[in-house]
């Protein structure tokens, strides 16, 4: 996962001690907004990479009253796995996503209206993404170009989100002809004659909201 | 007090079983100062909205009114006045005139409205320095990007001290940088300059600039969302 | 400088290679219009005293009503006459030669028995005739016993410039130094020793007198004109004095009249195609600007802006095209002056001097160069006026509209056709000729229409040409798309062809009538002519005598003559020519407008006449009317059969009938003109000089040979007929320029997509080929209509001549093969430089060429 990626790449810059290094993976994340990190996991995570060799723990003794903490430092396995990260590509996410499976039960239990349902998500989306636009514009491009970048990233993905919306909508009517998708039941008896099964949901199309 | 107050308004292309109702009854308000968008899918009617509020189109039915004035009872040379003085548009395709210079296209409009040609392009000038051209006052169209031509379009609409800018799709032949940099320009419009500013795109990333988004579907007023409370501090 | 300046202006120099055609057909306009203007009257001038001179004739000619001398000094009254433009007194007598005078031999007859003594002030006789030299030179102010004399009186007394002339005088025996020499006369008699009034005044003992005054009044005066400028000289002269004038010199000036009218129709036609071409690119430069034009509509402009805006363009274009119009029209005035001077002075003696300019002219040439680039212009600007804003948003809303008003124009056009066909037949000359414009007018109107089916016609042949990679069907498919463009370009080229095919038609019927008319009147073996053919009134005849003699002859198979006497009609002069309806039949003929040879017979049968085109129109009669004629016994009645002219009598108000009647009805019996015809197989040089040795009895007959005369006539025919055609070629040109102009405005237009052709694997060549076979294409409609229109034009002005004169249409051929060569010439001459820049273009810039 990519917090112990991260982490191995912040303390291949300079060996670090824990609390600085959750403060520079904020910095880099953009912000606690953007992804909020709990020191415990940070904790964790080094305990784990250590138990790995990937890094090792020194103490640096305290001055006057301060109290000794732990630096970590990146060791020769920690930087080729560092290498090893970089080498391969990321897999995509297929997250859950709650608003596809708020349409379709709407869809199906006939409690809602899908295009209600539409309408409520697009206006919460373009209220979102116009708050990021609002944040992002705020940003100098000079020194904050990091965050503008994550910012546009979450930006493209509410687009996206936007112009599937649009797609969905032109076609709530051809979703309401069709069979709604049965449960397959494998182990017990045999597929009925005919039951072909369905394709639906079309893949690649969902992601989380997260 | 709004600058932009429609009632009822409806637009039917066509007569007889070929008619086509463009726009149906709708009724809405821009205030001076707030970013509109309006969006919806192909063939809902938002151009058409747009045409209408710029007096380029004439209504079928219900009424519309600029800035106090009620465009149906407007000739077209009364229309041509208004679009003159009140309104600066921006088009999709730029439509700068070739063989004029940057200065000179963005002086257009006063230029045609009588003031001197040195004083409107000062004038210009002074909105294409804004803009980011004050390099490019005496580049020709097809010296500029795409971006830079949207630029000098804005700065026409706005040489006239219009109180209402109309875009037609401005960002709809530039790429996604120039169209970001476009959308920015037009908030910075609304907001610096306080002009309203009533923007037709079927891009949302580009919508999501707006205070406000009026959604149409089917000539047809669907939802209006505020994106942003309108200030009067800016 | 004012927005709608800036603007044209920047449009203008945006767009300089159409810039410069589009100017170049304004120029084209003005050049023709004024060059043809500024030759045309200094030829015609010239040509008109020339002619004048030539003939013996003179607007008016006075002379004292005793037939005395009278006193000069009246000429300075006569000044006073409104639209007299010159006046040449002279003191005229004709003296007699002893008999013998010349050869000294009794037992010949005398060839000369009379000179005619001229006496005239130099410079001043020169202003009303020309007097051509053919050697030596004209009299001086200094000249005292000096005479110029013709050149067959001259070879009849064996002089030459710088001999002596001995002649008889009241003043006894003179010595004239002959100093210059005029050209021979055709037919003898009218022998001129032309000298310094003084010296007339000296030999003939008339002091300080005049007997003739000769005057000429300004050109191309009506017939009305004409009238008062003769009553107001009737009453300057007051009762000694009288008028006469000469009946043939009206025909003179209406043939004259008509060269300027047929000249300033064709300066016309030539501005009409300029205005084609600049209307055509107007109507592209406001279809391409639409979106300008709509944007500048949505910014605020108001229609008059945008309508300023081009019509500003316009006006620049206008206002330059006719600034060089008249610098080259100047040029070329010199330029044609230089060259006709040549050819023009070996057979009519016309000294051409620089071309005058006239600054009415100048000011309607600017006029009509400007004006008709802004009316042309004005259609497209209003259409660009009425450019809704919308349209800067939505472009394609325009090329709808274009094709319905296609449409309806095809339809009037239609009817156009019809009316002006109709026109033909009514026989009306008050509606042939506009007939002939109106379906110039309908051709253009329907050619949109007829575009798709020509291009498909010819796209065809082209397709054959081209036969590889399918070009032709690409060039047919281009021009189908802006039917519009190609049939205004189509139409500009054919107006040009259809004048040369016009041309060809008229020339080569009028080529034909005269060919067909001197074979008929003059076409016999023999000819005894008088003095003045046409002039019988001044001719001594002969005794039927002659003509008996001349039958006798062996081999003679036919004698004709003409016996002429005069009358008149309801006031108007007749000229009568009697003749022998058999033989003249057999020898000579009239050509029938009316009626046909029948009616020979029943001239020969009773008080019948036959009458020519004039003579109908003179005395307001038609054939079969009875009409009164004037004898010295009171009025006779007779009847019309038929109406028909001869060469000889075409101009003159005349009537034929028998001689019977001549002679019964107005006492003149003398033989004026007599034509004979040899039989077959006849030996030529044995009767030939047994004629002569007859004739030799009668000096005032010349014996020509027909077949000789025939030839002459005719080989100078060709020569004028020549100069006309090739004029008519420079009237093509415009068309050069339209299709120029329209091939490059389509490679501009469609730039994008030969870029896209190009990257999709066509050719240079193929590119190059796709042009040629556009032009190629757009000349075969254009030459089509025009051979078509100039058909029809052609024989419109046939129709309205023959009104007039008996004229049959003959066939264009060479004008229609002229008009295809020039016609698909100029269509791949046209290419030249669009295909070359089609082909030229850089692939990827005009991938991007908005």
């Amino acid at each position: 996962m990519s917090i112990r990626h991260a982490l191995l790449g912040l303390l291949a810059q300079k060996p670090r001690h824990g609390y600085e290094l959750r403060a520079a993976f904020e910095a880099v994340v953009g912000g606690s907004e953007a992804w909020d990190v709990k020191p415990a996991q940070i904790y964790t995570t080094l305990d784990r990479l250590e138990e790995a060799g990937l890094v090792e723990r020194h103490s640096d003794l305290g001055e006057g009253s301060e109290p000794a903490r732990r630096v970590y430092a990146l060791t020769e396995p920690g930087r080729a796995a560092l290498h090893e990260w970089f080498a391969a590509a990321v897999e995509a996410q297929h997250q859950r996503d709650e608003f596809f499976v708020k349409l379709m039960v709407a869809l199906f239990s006939g409690e809602a209206k899908p295009e209600r349902i539409i309408q409520t998500q697009r206006v919460h989306l373009y209220k979102e993404m116009h708050a990021m636009t609002t944040l992002r514009d705020s940003y100098d491009p000079r020194c904050a170009m990091a965050q503008i970048l994550l910012l546009d990233k979450a930006i493209m993905h509410l687009e996206a989100d936007l112009r599937w919306m649009d797609i969905t909508e032109m076609r709530i009517e051809a979703i309401k002809g069709q069979p709604f998708p049965e449960p397959e039941i494998r182990p017990r008896g045999r597929p009925r004659k005919g039951d072909t099964g369905s394709t639906f949901p079309p893949p690649g199309s969902v992601r989380s909201d997260q | 007090m709004t600058i932009i107050t429609t009632s009822q308004l409806t637009k039917i292309y066509g007569s007889g079983p070929t008619a086509v109702t463009a726009l149906d009854r709708v009724s809405l308000s821009v205030e001076p100062g707030e970013f509109v968008a309006i969006m919806g899918p192909s063939g809902c009617g938002k151009s058409t909205l747009l045409h209408l509020i710029g007096g380029l189109d004439k209504a079928s039915g219900g009424s519309i009114a600029v800035d106090g004035h009620n465009l149906n009872d407007l000739g077209d040379d009364e229309l041509t006045e208004l679009r003159r003085r009140k309104m600066g548009f921006v088009f999709q395709f730029y439509n700068l005139i070739p063989v004029m210079t940057a200065a000179e296209n963005a002086a257009l409009p006063v230029t045609l409205d009588g003031v001197r040609p040195a004083e409107a392009q000062k004038k210009a000038a002074e909105w294409l320095e804004r803009f980011g051209l004050g390099e490019r006052l005496n580049h020709r169209p097809d010296q500029l990007s795409g971006g830079q031509q949207q630029r000098v379009a804005i700065a026409r609409a706005l040489v006239a001290e219009p109180q209402l800018i109309l875009a037609d799709e401005p960002t709809g032949n530039l790429d996604t940088t120039s169209s970001d940099e476009i959308a920015g320009l037009l908030r910075q419009v609304s907001k610096e300059y306080g002009r309203a500013v009533v923007m037709v795109t079927h891009d949302p990333r580009i919508a999501a600039y707006a205070d406000r988004i009026i959604f149409l579907k089917d000539g047809k007023v669907v939802e209006e969302t505020i994106l942003e409370k309108k200030s009067k501090t800016h | 400088m004012n927005i709608q300046l800036t603007l044209a202006y920047r449009y203008l120099w945006g767009r300089k290679l159409r810039t410069t055609l589009t100017t170049l057909a304004i120029i084209f306009g003005v050049l023709l219009i004024f060059g043809m203007n500024t030759v045309m009257p200094t030829m015609i001038a010239a040509l008109q005293a020339n002619v004048q001179g030539a003939e013996g004739n003179v607007d008016f000619t006075i002379t004292s009503a005793s037939g005395g001398s009278f006193d000069p000094a009246i000429v300075e009254k006569l000044w006073q006459v409104d639209g007299v433009r010159a006046i040449s007194p002279s003191l005229q007598r004709a003296l007699n030669l002893p008999l013998d005078y010349l050869d000294g031999d009794p037992a010949r007859p005398d060839t000369l028995n009379a000179v005619n003594l001229v006496g005239v002030t130099p410079e001043v006789a020169r202003s009303v005739r020309a007097y051509p030299i053919v050697a030596g030179r004209y009299l001086d102010d200094s000249d005292n016993a000096s005479a110029v004399i013709t050149q067959t009186l001259a070879d009849a007394f064996s002089v030459k410039v710088g001999d002596t002339l001995r002649l008889p005088s009241a003043a006894g025996m003179v010595e004239l130094t002959v100093v210059g020499l005029l050209p021979g006369r055709i037919a003898p008699g009218n022998e001129e020793v032309l000298v310094p009034l003084a010296q007339a005044q000296k030999m003939t003992g008339e002091t300080g007198k005049v007997n003739v005054i000769e005057l000429n009044i300004e050109a191309f005066a009506g017939q009305e004109r004409r009238a008062r400028v003769q009553t107001d000289l009737e009453a300057a002269l007051g009762e000694n004095l009288r008028v006469g004038t000469l009946m043939s010199g009206d025909e003179l000036f209406a043939a004259l009249e008509m060269g300027q009218i047929a000249l300033s129709i064709f300066g016309a036609l030539a501005l009409f195609m300029g205005g084609f071409i600049i209307f055509n690119t107007f109507r592209t430069v406001v279809t391409e600007r639409r979106r300008d034009i709509g944007m500048l509509h949505a910014l605020g402009a108001t229609r008059r802006t945008i309508l300023g805006m081009i019509l500003t363009e316009g006006l620049i274009q206008g206002l330059l095209g006719s600034g060089l119009g008249l610098f080259f029209g100047y040029l070329m005035a010199v330029g044609v002056m230089r060259l006709a001077q040549g050819p023009m002075s070996a057979f009519i003696n016309i000294q051409l001097g620089w071309p005058v300019i006239s600054p009415g002219l100048v000011i309607l040439s600017v006029v009509a160069g400007v004006g008709v680039t802004v009316v042309a212009g004005l259609i497209p600007a209003l259409r660009a006026s009425r450019v809704t804003p919308l349209e800067a948003l939505r472009p394609s809303l325009a090329e709808v509209a274009e094709k319905r008003d296609a449409g309806y124009g095809a339809l009037a056009g239609l009817v156009v056709l019809v009316l002006s066909i109709a026109a033909i037949f009514s026989g009306q000359a008050a509606f042939i000729i506009p007939g002939g414009f109106a379906f110039l007018l309908g051709l253009v109107l329907v050619a949109p229409a007829l575009v798709r089916p020509f291009a498909n016609l010819f796209g065809r042949v082209i397709a054959l040409m081209y036969l590889r990679a399918g070009i032709g069907g690409l060039a047919q498919n281009n021009l189908s798309r802006q039917p519009s463009r190609v049939a205004v370009t189509a139409s500009a080229s054919m107006l040009g062809l259809a004048v040369i095919v016009a041309a060809g038609g008229l020339v080569s019927s009028m080529a034909g009538l005269l060919g067909g008319m001197i074979k008929d009147s003059l076409g016999s073996d023999y000819l005894l002519v008088p003095p003045a053919i046409g002039v019988w009134g001044t001719n001594v005849g002969a005794t039927p005598a002659l003509a008996e003699s001349l039958r006798e002859i062996d081999d003679v198979a036919a004698v004709s003559t003409f016996r002429y006497g005069t009358s008149s009609s309801n006031g108007q002069a007749i000229s009568l020519i009697g003749i022998e309806p058999v033989a003249f039949q057999q020898v000579s003929g009239l050509m029938f407008s009316e009626g046909s040879r029948a009616a020979y017979a029943e001239v020969a049968s009773g008080r019948v006449l036959i009458v020519n085109g004039p003579f109908l129109i003179a005395t307001g009669t038609q054939v079969g009317d009875k009409v009164e004629l004037l004898t010295p016994n009171g009025y006779v009645s007779y009847r019309i059969a038929a109406s028909a002219t001869d060469l000889l009598n075409a101009k003159l108000t005349t009537a034929y009938l028998s001689q019977e009647n001549l002679q019964a009805d107005f006492g003149a019996s003398e033989d004026v003109f007599l034509q004979l015809n040899l039989e077959p197989g006849a030996d030529r040089e044995a009767v030939g000089a047994r004629i002569k040795t007859l004739a030799a009895d009668y000096p005032q007959f010349k014996v020509i040979s027909g077949a000789d005369y025939y030839a002459s006539i005719m080989a100078q025919m060709d020569a004028a007929f020549f100069g006309i055609i090739a004029l008519f070629i420079i009237l093509a040109f415009p068309s050069l320029i339209a299709m120029l102009n329209t091939l490059t405005i389509s490679v501009i237009e469609r730039t994008r997509e030969i870029g896209m052709l190009r990257a999709v694997g066509a050719t240079r060549t193929q590119i190059r080929s796709l042009v040629v076979a556009e032009a190629l294409l757009l000349a075969a409609i254009g030459t089509a209509l025009g051979i078509l229109g100039g058909l029809y034009l052609g024989y419109v002005f046939v129709a309205a001549i023959e009104i007039m004169f008996p004229m049959g249409y003959y066939f264009p051929l060479a004008g229609i093969l002229a008009a295809i060569a020039i016609g698909l010439l100029f269509g791949a001459l046209a290419a030249i430089i669009p295909a070359r820049q089609a082909a030229g273009m850089n692939v990827v810039e005009a991938l991007r060429y908005e």
